[in-house]
């Protein structure tokens, strides 16, 4: 599903942010990516969007290596990967409902499929009653919610968010684990860049730890939530 | 409100441009008609048949620089000088009744299509059968040939200029969109866009400022160009018999379709080539 061969990403100031790391993530697994500030993480979540090209090695997802897309299949690739950012980036100008279609708008999708699937999706993240409100109106765990329906309206069989819970408090952090673990129990494969260890050793998932762009630990975890999160 | 300004701007630049067009056009038309009274006046020699006159004739017609030209018989001739020279004093000229002083003076006048070409054509003639002098007027035809390529040279320069801000401009505007909605874009790429999707609003925004920027200003130079051209004849009517000015209809037919394909697509070049570095996210 997921595959880094010898990757390394050096900056022009010839710094590396990533150093000949290896990785494989199998389809429907959730792995965490942990790791200090620079410890490139983030720069593994723009590999695998093609944001950024490896100086070194070859990336692999879908099981395609996407070394191999030309500029013009990029989009279609990246509508097969789902994508949540610490800071949500949603359209501040646009309500709930217009974000969230905005992703089918974006690939051209028929306005039946729109009226249709943007219901769906905001109900199964818990914010159907919410669909006319702003951005500026909701919670960061609501506005972190409609990011995250955004990423799956288009049905991506991979899910990377990058630092999703670093702008929310613990119990908005807590819900939005709790969802994504919903999306892979579902069968999307999840990967979630963090620096927040109570959540990753709360919920027992597989870490990849990053120190200086090299990939220092790999721990399987034994799945699901511990009793802490129950709390 | 960007937009509002680049299309004020826009539409200056097509004002100017029309204007320099209209005046421009109007001037070559003036030089034009100044070119046609420049006639070169070909003599033949004493003993000259009328075949050989004939075919002066014809050689002169087949050439592609001669407008027209006419045969001016010796009797002709001396009926014109009468009528210049001897005006109130037909007494005088009614002595060489059976003598016409111009006897030898039969001529072609020929008009040229471009007096640039003049100095060839007065060989050419010079060298034909039958040719005794060929009389023309180089200082006349040097200062229309130079007036012609200083204000062709003149309108080349003014439209680079214009067309240079103009797509200045619309490049601005759509830079000041990008950064507007630079957010925008990125979550259109990030979440699959095509460079087209996210293109579109940015080339029909440059489209509409140009469409917009052209029509406008064309309208108000349409008024004008009438308005002047009645005022002018109104006023002026000494004027009348000396020039004449084209007729809006006549500048319009070219402006029109020439400054909207012009806005329209510095409009559309300028946007899609200020997008570009942006859409390779």
């Amino acid at each position: 599903m997921i595959e880094l061969r010898h990757v390394t990403k050096k900056y022009e100031e010839g710094i590396h942010a990533v150093n000949d790391i290896s990785l494989h993530i199998e389809p429907g697994e959730f792995v965490f990516i942990v790791g200090d500030s620079g410890s490139g993480k983030s720069t593994i979540i723009k590999l695998l969007l093609k944001e950024l090209e490896p100086t070194s090695g070859r990336v692999f997802v879908n099981g395609k290596d996407i070394g191999l897309i030309s500029h013009k299949q990029i989009p279609k690739f990246r509508r097969n990967v789902g994508v949540v950012f610490q800071n949500f980036r949603l359209l501040k100008d646009r309500n709930v409902y217009e974000n969230v279609a905005f992703a089918l708008r974006v690939v051209e999708a028929p306005r039946s499929r729109i009226r249709k699937r943007v219901p769906i999706m905001l109900s199964l993240v818990g914010l159907a009653a919410k669909y006319r409100s702003l951005p500026k109106q909701l919670s960061g765990g609501e506005q972190q919610r409609v990011a995250i329906a955004r990423a799956l309206i288009n049905e991506p069989k991979i899910l990377l968010a990058d630092e999703p819970t670093g702008n929310l408090d613990s119990q908005n952090a807590w819900e939005i684990m709790r969802l994504l673990e919903e999306i892979n129990q579902k069968g999307t494969t999840v990967v979630v860049v963090t620096h927040n260890m109570d959540i990753v050793h709360a919920m027992n998932k597989r870490v990849i730890t990053i120190q200086k762009g090299v990939v220092v630990e790999d721990r399987k975890g034994r799945g699901g939530l511990n009793q802490y999160v129950s709390i | 409100m960007f937009s509002l300004a680049s299309i004020a701007t826009m539409g200056a630049c097509i004002f100017l441009l029309g204007v320099f067009y209209s005046i421009g056009s109007n001037f070559n038309q003036m030089v034009r008609e100044a070119e046609e009274g420049v006639a070169i006046t070909v003599f033949f020699n004493e003993n000259a048949t009328d075949d050989q006159i004939k075919a002066v004739g014809k050689a002169i017609s087949k050439r592609d620089e001669v407008a027209h030209y006419d045969f001016i018989s010796a009797d002709e001739a001396w009926e014109d000088y009468k009528e210049i020279y001897f005006e109130g004093n037909e007494k005088a000229a009614a002595n060489f009744k059976e003598d016409n002083p111009l006897a030898e003076d039969a001529n072609y006048e020929i008009y040229l299509a471009d007096v640039a070409e003049q100095e060839d054509l007065v060989k050419y003639i010079e060298g034909l059968d039958g040719v005794r002098e060929v009389h023309q007027s180089e200082v006349a035809a040097r200062t229309l040939t130079d007036f012609n390529s200083l204000l062709t040279y003149i309108s080349i320069g003014v439209i680079i200029i214009l067309v240079a801000v103009a797509i200045f401009l619309i490049s601005n505007t759509v830079m000041v969109g990008i950064a507007v909605r630079r957010e925008e874009i990125a979550i259109m790429k990030f979440i699959g866009a095509t460079d087209r999707f996210v293109r579109a609003p940015f080339v029909v925004e440059g489209v509409v400022i140009g469409l917009v920027g052209s029509v406008l200003p064309l309208a108000l130079l349409y008024f004008l160009y009438n308005a002047i051209l009645t005022y002018v004849y109104d006023k002026f009517t000494a004027l009348n018999s000396m020039v004449s000015f084209i007729p809006a209809d006549q500048i319009f037919r070219f402006l029109i379709p020439s400054s909207i394909l012009l806005g329209v697509g510095i409009g559309y070049i300028g946007s899609r080539v200020t997008l570009k570095r942006h859409l390779k996210v």
